[in-house]
């Protein structure tokens, strides 16, 4: 194959029509690209079209100036008719990602260390990894459902902030505990054994020389599912509820909590035009926040290609 | 690779000499380790508990789901057969489940028919003649879109691509469709399937090895003909494999087909009908079916059918995997 370093305009002149028209097999050559050309238009053009809805009605919604606009589209509660901004709903998602990820991280990412680092390889360890795969693989509405018959109703958590955030916890373990043990799986045995050989314990040899070696790709896959979990919508549904205001417990009637992908659907089933202008601005905060998240994922990640290469 | 860990693992090994002697004799050893010894130990405490905490949700996501359902497998009303019994009544308990099966396939169907051909077709173009200059913009819109929540995708849809459908398109072919059809779901689900199976796709086309592409130009192959006939087929399992893991995802999906597809009980026969697939009747339901243990067991039943096509679709993922290093030897 030719490498093709070169800017568009001299890759089309050399490929140009003159070219192409010397025989039928360099003419279907060349249609054959343009084609591939128009497909990849298409492949990207959803990604525009739902930007440039989004933010061309969320855009005033998020650094506007009027009421229930700008700074105050978060800092103000919906209020009466839900004139105002979606404070509720920022506070529930950033309260319900934080509790996820204090509860599910370290049991995923210490749980995978575990698995990957301290048991044998062998039927065991193939089961578990086939059955977070699957797991990972599962609707979010299941998790919805099991978080709604095990926490909710089994262990009487009653809906609200804890039976929600375990549920986002419950769907990042599988996640996380496979990218983790990908990533532990791609440091090379050398560097444990060096370790070993120089007198470390099992545990100084897992800590500071393995989980470091591996820790950007740990965290990219970290990273990746928060970002996941930040937008689904269908395991809130039955577990967190929904509330004007914040929570004041964990647990009870007080705990009932919005979060942003529950006020985008609820505001968006509504015909009022000032709510659904609401919920357009609300998925582009949330959208905008996922993709910060998903950008600092991709930059520590190609830091480490880098480093490896 | 194998034998290595093992050898690194055997440090731990403990005769069977049963589990009490065995704590207990831990428990000497942890009293007459020195400080690194002791955080050594520690250490491996610490790791097992969240190890065996993960694996017990894993393990208990499964069994709630089997037992959940399990009553309406085990009653009369229910059973088996409501797989393939069309009538979904709760009211006069007829539990049937196969609209939504129907429904979800269907919808599936359309997105894999229009994904797969534009993926591929995209993977293709990035990995094979994408100046290179645009390839990495190009790869990052792509990783983009995978990341657009499903809620967002839905919002889009459901202002956007219903009022098209029911204002041009289905004027034209002569359909009087509100929009909310068996279309529109299939269309946001394609369009949220393309970075899944572009991005997996063009991983596969990339490990192909340089060799063979420059085997076949210096044989006189046109590069496309290389590209279609060389290395797509070099790279056929990995392909393979990034189209089942996206049929996993496009029947999981949740929202965006909720909000799209009208959901109306009634097996589609055009492609402007509305229709219901498996995850919109848990999410509408589950809410109301809670107080009737046989209503909520069949929607859990519905649930146990996804975790099913889940696994189906993962060892099909591990086959192509397989027959890829099988035959290739890379993938």
């Amino acid at each position: 194959m030719i490498e093709l370093e070169t800017p568009i305009q001299r890759f089309i002149a050399r490929i140009g029509l003159h070219e192409a028209m010397k025989s039928r097999r360099q003419f279907t050559d060349y249609l054959f690209k343009i084609l591939l050309g128009v497909v990849m238009i298409i492949i990207v053009s959803p990604f525009f079209l739902v930007l440039f809805q989004v933010a061309g009605v969320g855009f005033w919604q998020v650094f506007g100036t009027g009421p229930g606009q700008g700074l105050e589209f978060f800092t103000t509660f919906p209020g009466s008719g839900l004139q105002g901004g979606i404070r509720n709903a920022f506070v529930g998602t950033v309260e319900l990602i934080t509790i996820a990820s204090v509860v599910g991280i370290p049991l995923s990412v210490l749980g995978a260390v575990y698995i990957s680092e301290y048991t044998r390889p062998g039927i065991g360890r193939e089961v578990i990894e086939f059955t977070s795969d699957v797991l990972a693989g599962i609707p979010s509405i299941v998790f919805g459902a099991f978080g709604f018959a095990f926490l909710v109703d089994f262990l009487h958590f009653g809906m609200g902030l804890l039976a929600g955030s375990l549920t986002l916890a419950f769907m990042m373990i599988p996640t996380i505990m496979r990218t983790t043990q990908e990533a532990l799986r791609q440091v090379p045995m050398s560097l444990r054994e060096a370790s070993l050989a120089l007198g470390a314990t099992k545990w100084s040899t897992t800590w500071s020389v393995t989980l470091r070696a591996a820790f950007p790709g740990v965290i990219t896959g970290v990273l990746l599912a928060v970002g996941r979990v930040m937008g689904e919508t269908a395991p809130l549904i039955f577990t967190a509820g929904n509330s004007l205001s914040v929570p004041v417990e964990l647990t009870g009637s007080g705990s009932w909590v919005a979060s942003m992908p529950y006020t985008i659907w609820a505001y968006v089933s509504d015909p009022s035009a000032i709510l659904q202008d609401k919920a357009q601005g609300t998925a582009l905060a949330l959208m905008m926040m996922v993709l910060a998240i998903d950008l600092i994922a991709n930059i520590i990640s190609r830091k480490v290609t880098r480093r490896l290469v | 690779m194998a034998n290595k860990s093992e050898i690194i693992v055997s440090e731990d090994e403990v005769t069977e000499i049963g589990l009490i002697k065995r704590v207990h004799q831990s428990l000497i050893d942890f009293k007459n380790a020195d400080h690194s010894g002791r955080v050594d130990k520690l250490g491996k405490v610490g790791l097992f508990i969240p190890a065996v905490a993960s694996t017990l949700i894993i393990i208990l996501i499964l069994a709630f789901l089997w037992i959940e359902s399990a009553t309406i497998f085990g009653d009369p009303r229910g059973g088996i057969g409501i797989i393939i019994s069309p009538t979904w009544d709760p009211n006069r308990d007829l539990f049937g489940i196969a609209i939504f099966i129907v429904g979800s396939l269907m919808c599936t169907g359309i997105a894999i028919g229009i994904a797969l051909p534009l993926g591929i077709g995209g993977a293709i173009f990035l990995s094979e003649f994408c100046p290179m200059r645009l390839r990495q913009p190009l790869k990052m819109i792509i990783e983009m879109m995978a990341a657009i929540p499903s809620i967002v995708y839905g919002l889009w849809a459901y202002l956007v691509l219903v009022p098209v459908i029911k204002n041009n398109i289905a004027p034209a072919v002569g359909s009087d469709s509100n929009g909310l059809s068996l279309l529109a779901g299939g269309s946001i689900l394609a369009i949220m399937l393309l970075p899944t199976i572009v991005t997996i796709s063009n991983d596969a086309l990339q490990t192909v090895p340089r060799s063979l592409r420059e085997a076949s130009l210096a044989l006189g192959a046109t590069q496309s003909e290389t590209s279609r006939k060389i290395v797509l087929s070099a790279a056929l399992p990995g392909v393979g494999a990034a189209v089942v893991l996206s049929l996993g995802r496009a029947v999981g999906e949740t929202m965006a087909v909720l909000m799209v597809t009208g959901n109306s009980l009634q097996i589609p026969y055009s492609l402007f009908d509305p229709t219901y697939v498996m995850t919109s009747i848990i999410t509408n339901q589950l809410g109301y079916a809670f107080v009737f243990p046989l209503w909520r067991s069949a929607l859990f039943a519905v649930g146990l059918i996804l975790l099913i096509m889940s696994i189906c679709f993962t060892i099909t993922a591990k086959l192509f995997i397989r027959w890829g290093m099988k035959t290739r030897g890379y993938l």
